[in-house]
C-alpha cells in the first residue's frame, strides 16, 4: 500500500532521529538550561546560553564541584511557547543525569514547564520569569532569580512621581503577558497615592506589539497631557513610539519598564532621541559592582566580544551558578535535599548580580531596582 | 492514475486486516518502550490528529476555505478552562460541554456568511480566527485571563483513583478520542451526508440543482468541524493545566490547512499522515536549530509539486483524480 | 479638529503601504488565482536589501549622489532584485503545482513564505536591525494647526506616484487590457493570443518590485525593521486586496487606503487595543453585503 510506505517511513525515521536520553560521563554533573534559542526571543535565548556557558567554565575552572567533578550544560530549546515549553521540560527531566534546569525566559512559557517540573520533582529555576502567581502555588521546585513585577511597580511608585512632581501619570503596556503584568501592578502600587489625591492615572491603555505605527494612541496620550509616561512594554515598541512621540509634540518625560530600554532601543530611536530617556530596571550587567560580576563579565567579553545587554542572561548565570552551589555544599544530587537546601539553607551567598537568598515561595530576595537614564552619548547609566 | 479498487472503496486502509492489527499492537505497546518525551511528543501529534480531522470535515470533504480554524480550537480550550477553574466541573463532563459550545459558535458566526465563495470565505475564516484570538487577548469582562491566560486547569478523571495525569495515560486518552473520531467520520463519510458533502465540493452548482440544501449541509460541516476541535482543545487545555493566546495563532489554522492538504484532502489516513509531518518534523529536526524551517518550507514546497493530492489521497468510487483537488470555484480554468 | 485630519494622514499613510503591498497579491490573484502568501516576505527582503544598501554603502553615496542620491540606489537594487527573486520563486515553487489545482499552491506559498522568512533569519539575524538615523528627514511640518512630517508627505506624493503609475499602465494601456483580460479568463486571452507568460512575468516582478520599495519606506518611516514582519503586513495587506475586490488592481489601491484609516479610527475612537477586531468586522460586514468585495464585479455562474 503507497500509503502505508509513509507510515513506515515516518516511523523509521522518527525512532532513529529522535533524540532519547542522553547519558553523561560519572564524573560530570548535568545541569540543564531551557530557554528561547529559537523564536521571537531568539536573542535572550542565546545571551542565556552563552551567559551559562560561562558559568559553567568558570566553575570547571576553579576545580568544579562535589570534589572535582565538572559541571555540564545541556540546553533544550523551549522557542518561546508554552506547549514547546512544556515539550522541553519533559525532555529534561526524561534524562535521568540532569539534577537540575535553569529555566526559562517568559512567565507564559514558564507556567506550563514549571508545573511538569514540580511534577517529576526536578529543581527550576526561572531567569526571566517576572510573573507575580509563578511563586504564588506553593511548589517546592520552583525558584527565581529574578525579581517580581510588583517590586518594579512598587518601586515605579515610590521613586517617579516624587522625581519628575507628576501629578498626572500615563501608563501604556502592550497586552503581553509581562507588560501587562507589570502594568497592573504598577496602577495597584499607585492606588494609594490616587485615594490620597496626590495624584490620577490619566492615560491607560495598550499598544499591540508587532504592529509599528503608534500615532494613533499617541495622540491620544498627548491629549491627556501627563506629566511622566510610563511603559512596560519591550524595547521594540519603545522605540517606536518615543520617535513618533516626540514628532507629534509629547513632551514629558519617557520613563520605560525594564523591556523597554537597551542598546537596541538607543540604535532605533538614535542618541538624540534616546537621550534623557529613563528606565527602572535591576541594575544592568555593567553596573553590578560585585567582585563575581566583573570576574564573570570579563570571561564572558573575552569569548564574546561584549557582555550581554539585558539583565536576564546573567540571572541565568546565577541560576546555574546556584544549583552547583548547593550540589556541592548539601553534597547530594537528590532533588529535594537540593530545593530544601536552596529554600533554608542559601541566604546571603555571593553572586553575579549580588547575594542570593529564596523566600519560603521562592522568590529571590532583595532585587534592587535603579531609576537609569541614557545619557548624551547613547549610554545607559544610573540617573542620579 | 490510480486503479480503482471498486470492492475496497469502503475499507478506508485499503489493505488488509493484517496491517490493521500491526499498527494498532504498533500504538498500544508503543508508549511502553519509550520516554515520557517521546509519548508527549506523539500526545500532540494526537491532537494535531485531531484537529486535522476535524478541519478536514470543512475544508477536506465539503471544500471550504477554512483559515480561521484556531479559533474553535480556542473556544473549546478556554470552555473548558473557565469552566473547570471557575466551577471545579469535571474535565470530562466538559469534553462535550467544550465542543458544543465550539458548535454553537460555528452555528452563530457562519450563518451569515456561508453563502460566501472561496477566497472570501477564506479571509473571513480567518478575520474570525483573529478576532477570537485578540479577544481572548483583551479580556473582556475578565474572563479570559489576558495573554497570561487560564491556568490551574485540573486532569481528567473518571471518579475516585482513575485519574489521568501521567503521560502515558494521557497518550492513550488522546488516541482513544481520535480513534473514535476516525470512526465516526468513516460512518459519515459513507452517509448521505458525506456524499452531499463531496458533491457540494465538486460542483456546488449541480448539487444545488438536485436539490441539495446547500446552506444546510455546509453550515453542518462547520458545525462539526468547530466540535471536534473544541475536543481538542479541551484535551490539550487539561494536558498542558494552562491555556494562553499564543497557542491559537492565524499560524496554527495554517498548520492545520497544510495538514489537510499534505495528508490529502477528505482522505482520513491521509490527514492523520499529515499532521504526524506537521506535528514530528519540528521536533525531530530541532538539532539543526534555525536551519530547521528552512528545510520544513522547502518540505512542503517539494510534497505539492511531488504530491499535490497528499501523501494519502481520497479514493471513491468512480470519481477522477483531477476534480478532487479543483475546489468549488466554479470560475476556475 | 487638527486632531482628526492628524489621525488621517497617519490613516492614509500607513493604508498607502497596505495598498502598494495588496496591489502584489491582487496582481498575482489576478492572473493566476493564487494566494501568494510569499508577498509579505518578498516585501521584507526589500527592506533588509535597503537596510543593507544604506548601511554598507552610506558613505559612498552621500559622497557621490548626495543623501537623498543614497536611497534612490537603495530603492532601485531592491526592487531590482526583487524582481528576480519574484520570477524565481514563481518558477521554482508555483509553476510546478499550477496543475495541481490551488489548494496546493495556497500550501506551497506558504512553505516559500516560511522558507523566506526564516532565510532572512540566517543571513540578517533575529535581532531587528535600525535603519540609518541619517537618511531620514527628520523635519516636521505644520499645516493649519495640523501636525505632520516631511516624511509622511514623502511617502503619500511616492506611493500616489506608484499608485497612479500603475493604474495608468493597467487601466489605459494596451499590456494593461492584456493583464486585465487574463484575470478575467485565463484561457480564452490566451487563445486570443496574448502571451500569458509576459503578463505572468510582469505580475511576479512589478509586484514584489512595488513591495520592496514599500519595505524601504517602512523602514525609513518605522526605523527598524523584523524578519517577522512581513507576516503582519501580509495580512493585513491581504484583507484589503479582499475587502476592495481582490484580483481587481484599484480595488487593491482602495482597499488599502480604506483598512488604513478604518485601524486609525478604530485606534483612535474606539480603543487601541480592539482596533483589529473592528477592522475584521467590517470586512465581514461588507462582505457579507457585497460578497465580491467594494470594486469586485459580480462573475455570472457557470451553470
Amino acid at each position: 500500500m503507497r500509503g502505508m510506505k509513509w507510515v513506515l517511513m515516518m516511523g523509521a525515521l522518527l525512532w532513529v532521529l529522535m533524540p532519547g536520553s542522553a547519558m553523561a560521563a560519572k564524573d560530570t554533573v548535568v545541569i540543564g538550561l531551557q530557554g528561547p534559542i529559537t523564536g521571537p526571543w531568539a536573542y535572550e535565548g542565546q545571551m542565556a546560553r552563552q551567559s551559562c556557558e560561562i558559568a559553567a567554565q568558570l566553575i570547571n575552572d576553579k576545580g568544579g564541584i562535589l570534589g572535582g567533578k565538572k559541571v555540564e550544560l545541556r540546553v533544550v530549546d523551549d522557542a518561546g511557547e508554552p506547549k514547546t515549553g512544556a515539550l522541553a521540560a519533559t525532555k529534561l527531566v526524561g534524562q535521568k543525569d540532569v539534577v537540575a534546569a535553569v529555566s526559562t525566559y517568559g512567565s507564559s512559557v514558564c507556567e506550563p514547564a514549571s508545573n511538569i517540573y514540580e511534577k517529576y520533582k526536578k529543581v527550576n529555576i526561572g531567569y526571566g520569569v517576572t510573573a507575580v502567581r509563578l511563586t504564588q502555588r506553593d511548589f517546592t521546585y520552583f525558584f527565581r532569580t529574578c525579581g517580581r513585577d510588583d517590586s518594579q511597580g512598587k518601586f515605579f511608585a515610590d521613586y517617579v512621581p516624587a522625581k519628575f512632581n507628576a501629578k498626572r501619570i500615563a501608563v501604556m503596556h502592550d497586552n503581553t503577558a509581562f507588560g501587562k503584568g507589570l502594568a497592573e501592578d504598577t496602577k495597584r502600587a499607585l492606588d494609594p497615592m490616587i485615594e490620597k489625591g496626590a495624584l490620577e492615572v490619566v492615560y491607560y491603555d495598550a499598544i499591540t506589539p508587532g504592529e509599528k505605527d503608534f500615532h494613533v494612541p499617541l495622540t491620544k496620550l498627548r491629549e491627556t497631557k501627563p506629566d511622566v509616561w510610563y511603559f512596560t512594554g519591550y524595547y521594540a515598541e519603545a522605540a517606536l513610539l518615543v520617535t513618533q512621540a516626540r514628532e507629534i509634540g509629547i513632551t514629558c518625560p519617557f520613563v520605560g519598564g525594564n523591556a523597554a530600554i537597551n542598546n537596541e532601543f538607543v540604535k532605533i530611536a538614535g542618541i538624540d532621541l534616546a537621550k534623557g530617556c529613563y528606565m527602572t530596571n535591576e541594575p544592568l550587567p555593567a553596573d553590578l559592582p560585585y567582585p563575581e560580576a566583573k570576574e564573570f563579565l570579563k570571561a564572558y567579553k573575552d569569548k564574546f566580544g561584549e557582555i550581554p545587554s539585558s539583565p536576564w542572561p546573567i540571572y541565568a548565570a546565577d541560576a546555574l551558578n546556584i544549583i552547583a552551589y548547593a550540589v556541592d555544599k548539601a553534597e547530594s544530587t537528590d532533588s529535594t535535599v537540593m530545593a530544601g537546601y536552596l529554600r533554608d539553607k542559601v541566604d546571603g551567598v555571593p553572586g553575579i548580580t549580588g547575594p542570593i537568598g529564596f523566600s519560603a515561595q521562592g522568590d529571590r530576595e532583595g532585587v534592587p531596582f535603579y531609576l537609569y537614564v541614557v545619557d548624551e552619548k547613547g549610554n545607559i547609566v544610573v540617573s542620579k | 492514475m490510480d486503479t480503482i479498487e471498486p470492492s475496497k472503496t469502503h475499507t478506508i486502509f485499503g489493505s488488509n486486516k493484517t496491517t490493521l492489527v500491526l499498527i494498532f499492537g504498533a500504538v498500544c505497546v508503543f508508549p511502553f518502550v519509550s520516554s515520557n518525551y517521546i509519548i508527549d511528543v506523539a500526545f500532540f501529534f494526537g491532537i494535531y490528529a485531531l484537529l486535522g480531522l476535524s478541519l478536514n470535515i470543512v475544508l477536506g470533504e465539503v471544500g471550504l476555505f477554512d483559515l480561521g480554524h484556531a479559533g474553535f480550537y480556542a473556544i473549546g480550550a478556554y470552555t473548558t478552562a473557565i469552566l473547570n477553574t471557575r466551577y471545579g466541573i469535571p474535565i470530562l463532563v466538559l469534553l462535550p460541554v467544550s465542543a458544543a459550545a465550539a458548535g454553537l459558535f460555528a452555528y452563530l458566526v457562519c450563518s451569515p456568511i456561508i453563502h460566501l465563495q472561496g477566497d472570501y470565505l477564506l479571509i473571513v475564516t480567518l478575520g474570525m480566527g483573529e478576532i477570537v484570538r485578540i479577544a481572548l487577548i483583551n479580556n473582556p469582562f475578565d474572563l479570559t485571563g489576558g495573554p497570561n491566560g487560564v491556568y490551574g486547569i485540573d486532569f481528567p478523571s473518571l471518579g475516585g483513583p482513575f485519574v489521568i495525569d501521567s503521560s502515558i495515560e494521557y497518550y492513550f486518552l488522546i488516541w482513544i478520542v481520535v480513534g473514535l473520531s476516525i470512526w465516526g467520520l468513516i460512518r459519515l463519510q459513507n452517509s448521505r451526508i458525506g456524499r452531499a458533502w463531496n458533491y457540494i465540493r465538486e460542483d456546488e452548482i449541480a448539487a444545488k440543482a438536485s436539490g441539495i440544501d446547500v446552506k444546510f449541509y455546509k453550515l453542518l460541516a462547520f458545525i462539526l468541524g468547530a466540535a471536534l476541535a473544541g475536543v481538542a482543545g479541551n484535551l490539550y487545555a487539561s494536558k498542558l493545566m494552562c491555556v494562553s493566546p499564543e497557542s491559537f495563532t492565524f499560524w496554527e489554522s495554517c498548520l492545520m490547512f497544510c495538514i489537510v492538504l499534505i495528508g490529502g484532502m477528505g482522505s482520513i489516513p491521509g490527514v492523520i499522515i499529515g499532521a504526524a509531518f506537521i506535528s514530528l518534523f519540528p521536533e525531530v529536526f530541532r538539532p539543526f536549530a534555525m536551519y530547521r524551517m528552512l528545510v520544513f518550507g522547502m518540505a512542503m514546497i517539494l510534497m505539492m509539486m511531488y504530491r499535490p493530492g497528499g501523501a494519502w489521497p481520497r479514493k471513491r468510487g468512480a470519481v477522477s483524480f483531477k476534480s478532487l483537488l479543483g475546489g468549488a470555484e466554479s470560475r476556475d480554468v | 479638529m487638527q486632531i482628526f485630519f492628524e489621525q488621517l494622514i497617519n490613516g492614509l499613510t500607513i493604508g498607502s503601504f497596505y495598498a502598494l503591498i495588496a496591489l502584489g497579491y491582487s496582481m498575482v490573484y489576478g492572473v493566476l488565482k493564487l494566494i501568494n502568501f510569499a508577498h509579505g516576505d518578498f516585501f521584507t527582503l526589500g527592506s533588509y536589501l535597503g537596510y543593507t544598501v544604506l548601511v554598507f554603502g552610506s558613505a559612498f553615496f552621500t559622497l557621490h549622489f548626495g543623501l537623498w542620491g543614497g536611497l534612490v540606489v537603495a530603492m532601485m537594487v531592491a526592487a531590482v532584485s526583487l524582481a528576480v527573486v519574484g520570477i524565481i520563486v514563481e518558477r521554482l515553487a508555483y509553476r510546478p503545482v499550477y496543475p495541481a489545482g490551488r489548494l496546493p499552491a495556497v500550501v506551497s506559498a506558504l512553505g516559500a513564505s516560511i522558507f523566506l522568512q526564516n532565510l532572512i533569519m540566517v543571513i540578517w539575524g533575529p535581532r531587528f536591525q535600525a535603519y540609518p538615523t541619517a537618511v531620514i528627514p527628520n523635519i516636521h511640518m505644520q499645516l493649519g494647526g495640523i501636525h505632520f512630517t516631511m516624511l509622511q508627505l514623502l511617502i503619500l506624493v511616492m506611493s500616489f506616484f506608484l499608485m497612479g503609475g500603475l493604474y495608468y499602465i493597467v487601466q489605459k494601456t494596451t499590456f494593461g487590457a492584456a493583464i486585465r483580460a487574463t484575470a478575467l479568463d485565463r484561457d480564452t486571452t490566451a487563445l486570443m493570443g496574448i502571451n500569458i507568460n509576459k503578463v505572468i512575468l510582469f505580475v511576479f516582478t512589478l509586484g514584489p518590485a512595488l513591495g520592496a520599495i514599500t519595505g524601504i519606506m517602512v523602514g525609513m518611516y518605522y526605523r527598524q525593521i523584523s524578519f517577522t514582519m512581513g507576516w503582519n503586513y501580509g495580512l493585513k495587506a491581504f484583507t484589503a486586496s479582499v475587502l476592495g475586490g481582490i484580483g481587481n488592481i484599484p480595488g487593491a489601491m482602495v482597499g488599502g487606503l480604506i483598512l488604513g484609516v478604518l485601524e486609525m479610527f478604530g485606534a483612535a475612537y474606539i480603543s487601541a487595543a480592539w482596533k483589529d477586531v473592528f477592522v475584521f468586522l467590517i470586512l465581514i460586514l461588507v462582505l457579507i453585503f457585497r460578497p465580491t468585495g467594494l470594486l469586485g464585479e459580480k462573475m455570472a455562474d457557470k451553470v
